[in-house]
């Protein structure tokens, strides 16, 4: 661990000191400058080096052929004067000659090893010449040099004597001053040339800095280490440094886009799934709302705030209790969202609107969110389910008591028909006869309450037949004359001499009349008049059906073809009904393509009116 | 125009009576947008005494089913005769707005 963290501080020292010279922009430029320097440092000692050797080469050689020539001059000219004899002369020119041109030995050597003259009287040997000339081969010519010194030897052919050697030894002066000067010069070139050197350096340090400080960055951003900040040059390196920070700055941009590009990507894919979310929820008829532990509201969707009457943006945020007043809504809210209940409550509340009564059905659920306890309040309109269901109930109420008397009336008779009507023909007969009504009577209810649940289920439709309807109005004539006559009520039919034939559903027809005349009689108070006319004209059939009865308010004009509806009159509530007569008969004359009118004035008498067309070809 | 109200239950049953053109076609959408807001979306508009719709009427009529759709309700026709049932499926409206045969069907939606 601890070699780790070394490594690491290390690792960050290198990279430290790596930008320093980054900054700098030296690293590259310096040590070229230096090799640069170093070699024409070496170049210049090589070559003056090389100069001295070769000049050292030429002095010897131009030493060497100075000795030469002046060695074959002298040669020549002692020939002449040692084959005349005259040696006094030849000494004094070799001593002469050897000294004038510098050399150190100049000495003329008979074959026999004698030296006949030489610079240095002490070295002759041979007094005189000698009379006998010493044989010997001619010499060769030669010529050598060694430690600076440079040694000739000039063959000498005397005419009429014999061979001789001229040997010349020479120094070699190799002339210190001028080497001075030399070197002084090659140094004063070496010096101006670094001088140029450190001016050209000096020019172009600035590029090549700016070089130098890309190429690390770019070894840098190989390493993987390219922070952008660890990629920026210094705009002091110039133009390549800029520009280069603008290549940088370009691709941090990109990057930087692509991030956001794709952030973006990811951000709208989770709004389109909360779009797709919040959509659900406003598709949603039942209002809710999302409640926190404050009580303030969270989330309303669409239909919340329409059943609570208020914006949904003033429902965001706010406080429940503003927008609901029922303190047994708020209370079970209060325990849920607050965490204090993980039950559930439902809580059905009747409110006003609109003259009418609505119900609205809160269902408070506790949510858990965040590990923060909350309630989730679901809001529905249940009037017209409560309006039906209420409906129902007084339906079965209703139901109950119609099969019930009838079936009342049938058990009555017969016990009468059995205990007194077998001796008594005119009892049974009575008997039989109200058995009979009440059984048709009960085949009636059964049959309306199958009809009303045919139509529910859609399937109410009708057998098309032509109708006679003179045989339709003798049948309700025969059913109500009786009923009319108990109560005391005239029943009049006031029909035409002739009737038309219609097409429709006759047992259809006959149980929309049959419930019309029916309530009529029904509704009207003993000693009351109910009149049946008929109308034929205009392609169109009319029945009415006009009583003096309780009349029927208008606010329960159309009402009172609502299934299961009985008129909010004490007089009809006294009175049995399913409250599904009018609507079968409506249902009957609709579907034949007619309809059913009512006039009616309260406590004055009501008129129904069936129209239905002659020839229907409705349905 | 003249619009009959009618109720059925906790259902009001709104009748409007005439062609739906022109001046009557703001008259018919106020009334909607009031009633909407009044009965909560428990209403039905019972066409069967509108012979036909023009371009402004059905743009009321999608106004306000859209007004009913931020509540999660749709607005519940009745009994629009053939001219208007082939207006609304040509202009590919249909699916904007429940349709029933008789406003007794269009009640018995809200159970």
């Amino acid at each position: 661990m601890g070699a780790e963290v070394q490594i690491e501080a290390s690792n960050s020292k290198a990279t430290a000191a790596r930008q320093r010279l980054l900054l700098r922009g030296e690293s590259v430029v310096a040590s070229a400058g230096i090799a640069l320097a170093a070699l024409l440092l070496v170049a210049m000692a090589a070559s003056a080096w090389w100069i001295h050797v070769s000049q050292r080469g030429t002095i010897e050689t131009t030493r060497a052929a100075q000795a030469q020539t002046g060695g074959d001059q002298l040669a020549r000219a002692t020939e002449v004067l040692l084959s005349r004899d005259e040696l006094s002369a030849v000494r004094t020119l070799v001593a002469n000659a050897g000294r004038a041109w510098n050399f150190s030995e100049c000495q003329i050597v008979l074959p026999d090893g004698q030296v006949l003259a030489s610079m240095d009287a002490a070295r002759i040997t041979a007094k005189r010449l000698p009379e006998t000339w010493p044989a010997g081969q001619q010499p060769e010519a030669s010529r050598g040099n060694e430690h600076g010194i440079v040694r000739v030897a000039c063959p000498m052919d005397i005419t009429g004597k014999g061979h001789a050697t001229l040997q010349i030894t020479a120094p070699v002066n190799y002339g210190s001053w001028s080497d001075w000067q030399m070197q002084a010069g090659i140094g004063g070139i070496g010096a101006i040339a670094l001088f140029a050197l450190l001016l050209i350096y000096r020019r172009m340090r600035g590029r090549l800095r700016a070089l130098g400080a890309i190429r690390e960055a770019l070894l840098l951003a190989g390493g993987g280490s390219a922070s952008p900040q660890a990629l920026a040059l210094s705009t002091e390196l110039g133009p390549e440094a800029r520009a280069w920070n603008d290549v940088v700055a370009d691709i941090e941009k990109l990057r930087r886009q692509n991030v956001a590009d794709r952030v973006k990507e990811t951000l709208g894919q989770r709004h389109e799934v909360r779009n797709e979310l919040e959509s659900v929820c406003d598709a949603l008829a039942q209002g809710l709302l999302l409640i926190d532990d404050r009580n303030h509201i969270r989330y309303a969707n669409g239909a919340a705030a329409v059943l609570l009457r208020a914006k949904r943006e003033d429902l965001l945020g706010g406080d429940v209790s503003k927008f609901i007043e029922v303190d047994s809504v708020l209370e079970a809210v209060r325990e849920v969202a607050g965490g204090a209940a993980r039950k559930r409550f439902t809580l059905d509340v009747e409110r006003q609107e609109d003259g009418a009564n609505g119900v609205l059905r809160f269902a408070v659920r506790p949510v858990r969110r965040d590990d923060k306890a909350s309630a989730m309040l679901t809001i529905e309109d249940i009037t017209q389910q409560r309006v039906a269901e209420e409906a129902r109930h007084s339906f079965v109420a209703q139901a109950t008591h119609e099969l019930r008397t009838p079936l009342t009336n049938i058990r009555l008779y017969v016990e009468t028909a059995i205990e007194e009507g077998e001796n008594n023909p005119a009892t049974r007969a009575r008997c039989l006869n109200v058995i009979n009504g009440e059984a048709r009577r009960l085949e009636r209810i059964v049959g309306e309450m199958l009809s009303v649940a045919e139509i529910e289920a859609g399937s109410f439709k009708l057998n098309q037949d032509d109708v006679r309807i003179e045989a339709v109005f003798a049948e309700l004539q025969a059913d109500f004359q009786q009923q009319a006559e108990e109560k005391k009520i005239a029943l009049k039919f006031n029909l035409p001499p002739k009737l038309p034939q219609v097409r429709g559903d006759r047992d259809k027809i006959v149980l929309a009349l049959h419930n019309l005349v029916g309530n009529a009689l029904k509704y009207t108070p003993d000693g009351g008049k109910v009149s049946v006319g008929l109308d034929a004209g205009d392609g169109q059939l009319a029945v009415h059906v006009k009583d003096t009865g309780f009349g029927i308010s208008r606010d329960d004009q159309e009402k009172v073809f609502e299934r299961f509806y009985r008129a909010n009159d004490p007089r009809v509530a006294k009175i049995t009904g399913t409250g599904l007569g009018l609507t079968l008969a409506r249902e009957v004359a609709r579907l034949h393509g007619g309809d059913i009118t009512i006039d009616s004035e309260l406590n004055r008498g009501s008129t129904f009116t069936f129209v239905m067309p002659v020839m229907a070809k409705a349905a | 125009m003249k619009i009959t109200e009618q109720r059925q239950g906790a259902v009001l049953v709104l009748k409007p009576e005439g062609p739906l053109t022109g001046p009557d076609v703001p008259v018919l959408k106020q009334r909607l947008i009031d009633t909407l807001a009044a009965s909560l979306g428990r209403f039905v508009v019972d066409m069967s005494a509108v012979p036909f719709v023009d371009s402004g009427g059905l743009e009321a009529l999608l106004d306000v089913t859209e007004e009913m759709n931020k509540g999660g309700q749709i607005l519940r026709l009745c009994a629009a005769n053939k001219t208007i049932r082939e207006v609304l499926d040509l202009t590919d409206l249909s699916a904007q707005f429940d349709h029933f045969e008789d406003s007794n069907t269009a009640v018995r939606s809200f159970l």
